[in-house]
């Protein structure tokens, strides 16, 4: 175990840098395992929501007149209609106010929403206000709320105009998933990792306590062209040589140098602008679980309000665009490597990219904050343990998590596996 | 004993080591994160390229080129400036 983080972002297997498996993929055949693993594994996963759905166009949003939630797109327009009482007004979605998924193909230099500006280190993250009722000072400590009652008359107070310490954001995704549904999904998603299980996290597991946390974002907009260059081989026979136990397979291959170009556009990528959320290092932290329920339907983000985060909690952004910068030149080139892929297929024994170059010709970036319910467990251990999260997503419920391990009973199962195995062999061994 | 026996008798180990790697990162989930590759909203512009032909090899044993990174989009190599003039060119 490596006793401080280290200075470059982990590489390798199981680490971020791996392209992760798509979902539902297991490297092991369920059906070849004991009963109760296989069970473990083909239990059913949460539910994922697909927020193209219809119904979630709304947000939270109400309507003005009558409060009815029953709200849709009118269909060919901007506008919002109420279902009950017919009324008719533009969406406070923030795509449409501020023009966001639009004309990204032309998008030059670096756009900057108001809400995503750089941070003034000067500024303090308690925000004091008069309260209007009974005139009293209050305190809101923006680094974890953005509400705060005045404890004399019960006023409550939100953050609401843009200060300079990062805490608001331009506009906040409100969350669609209730607390008592992302206790069940967190529920059915431990119940399918019980077997090897730390036993004091069983006897602690108490989903109820889950919160629900409003964490920054930014959602960029990018329109960049990459170029990429290297190696490919393409087999042209293939032949084996020697006999019996001595059999080789040789092969013969062209080798061609390989350029490629592409110019793209990129609609709402999600960067965690949080210092420590966006540490995905998987040795010491379980960031990667957090970053792993993205995306989210940031289309149907509203216009910042503080009233939507009373009752959650709140984390402050503390990264600038220029700092992240590093991070959208690193996942537009992921991209472009990913969009090329498709053109270099004839390659069939591989390509091996040497090279490769960005050039992002103009980005916009929003200030966003995306909800998250998240259940967390410290297990004890050197250099502080680790802490272990279930995150659920906020509006789409997709949940993934972390469940520490019992390992002497997981190092058991493992041993009499291979036990059994050794045991074929040696009898394959005996007959052949 | 022959060359192949002996790689039967690894099976044991390798199944124990391949279970305990499989439930680590079934229970762990430590090889998940946001798949940006394919889960991000991406219009690209037809691509563009050349393939030219550089070198023949006869004869080797190996299955796949070395290095071979095609898949591996988050695996960084060498950083290149641009070579275009960077601007709106649009070759078809």
């Amino acid at each position: 175990m490596p006793t401080s983080p280290p200075p470059s972002a982990p590489s390798g297997p199981g680490s971020p840098r791996d392209v992760p498996p798509a979902p539902g993929q297991l490297p092991l055949d369920p059906d070849a395992l004991p009963g109760p693993i296989r069970d473990e594994l083909l239990a059913p996963d949460p539910v994922a929501i697909d927020t193209a759905a219809e119904e979630l166009k709304d947000g939270l949003n109400r309507c003005p007149k009558c409060g009815a939630s029953d709200i849709r797109q009118k269909p060919g327009s901007d506008l919002l209609i109420c279902l009950y009482c017919r009324h008719e007004w533009q969406g406070e979605r923030v795509e449409e106010a501020f023009g966001l998924g639009e004309g990204i193909d032309r998008l030059r230099g670096t756009v900057i929403a108001s809400g995503a500006r750089d941070i003034d280190a000067g500024s303090a993250a308690l925000v004091s206000f008069k309260c209007a009722g009974c005139g009293a000072e209050v305190t809101v400590n923006t680094e974890a709320g953005m509400t705060a009652r005045c404890h004399w008359c019960r006023h409550v107070f939100g953050v609401n105009e843009q200060i300079v310490n990062g805490a608001v954001p331009d506009a906040v995704l409100p969350f669609h998933i209730k607390k008592e549904d992302a206790v069940a999904r967190i529920r059915q998603f431990v119940d399918k990792r019980r077997l090897f299980a730390l036993k004091e996290f069983k006897e602690q597991f108490t989903p109820e306590n889950v919160t629900g946390v409003y964490l920054p974002y930014m959602i960029v907009d990018a329109n960049a062209r990459a170029e990429v260059a290297g190696y490919g081989e393409i087999e042209t026979r293939r032949y084996t040589r020697g006999s019996g136990n001595d059999k080789k397979t040789y092969y013969d291959a062209d080798v061609y140098a390989v350029e490629r170009q592409v110019s793209f556009t990129v609609d709402d990528l999600p960067l965690e602008s949080s210092r420590s959320r966006g540490n995905l290092d998987t040795r010491v932290n379980t960031n990667n679980i957090i970053n792993a329920i993205l995306p989210f339907d940031t289309k149907n983000a509203v216009k910042w309000n503080a009233s939507y985060l009373s009752g959650f909690s709140s984390e402050k952004r503390d990264l600038d665009v220029a700092q992240l910068m590093p991070v959208l030149d690193d996942q537009l080139l992921s991209i472009a490597r990913a969009q090329v892929e498709g053109s270099v297929r004839r390659y069939d024994r591989g390509v091996r990219w040497e090279e490769e170059a960005i050039d992002v010709r103009g980005s916009r970036w929003v200030a966003m904050y995306l909800p998250v319910w998240l259940y967390s467990y410290h297990q004890p251990g050197p250099n502080g343990g680790m802490l272990h999260y279930i995150a659920v997503n906020g509006r789409t419920g997709e949940t993934m998590g972390s469940i520490p391990i019992q390992h002497w009973k997981l190092l058991l199962a493992a041993l009499a596996a291979g036990t059994v195995l050794e045991a074929l062999a040696i009898w394959i061994v005996g007959h052949t | 004993m022959s060359d192949d026996s002996a790689l039967w008798l690894l099976l044991g180990p390798a199944g124990a080591a391949g279970f305990y790697w499989a439930m680590y990162r079934y229970y762990r989930n430590t090889d998940k994160s946001h798949a940006f590759e394919r889960e991000t909203r991406v219009e690209a512009q037809p691509i563009t390229g050349s393939d030219r032909k550089v070198d023949t090899i006869i004869g080797t044993r190996e299955t796949r080129i070395r290095g071979d990174n095609v898949d591996a989009y988050r695996q960084r190599v060498r950083r290149v400036r641009i070579s275009g003039d960077g601007g709106s060119e649009d070759d078809g």
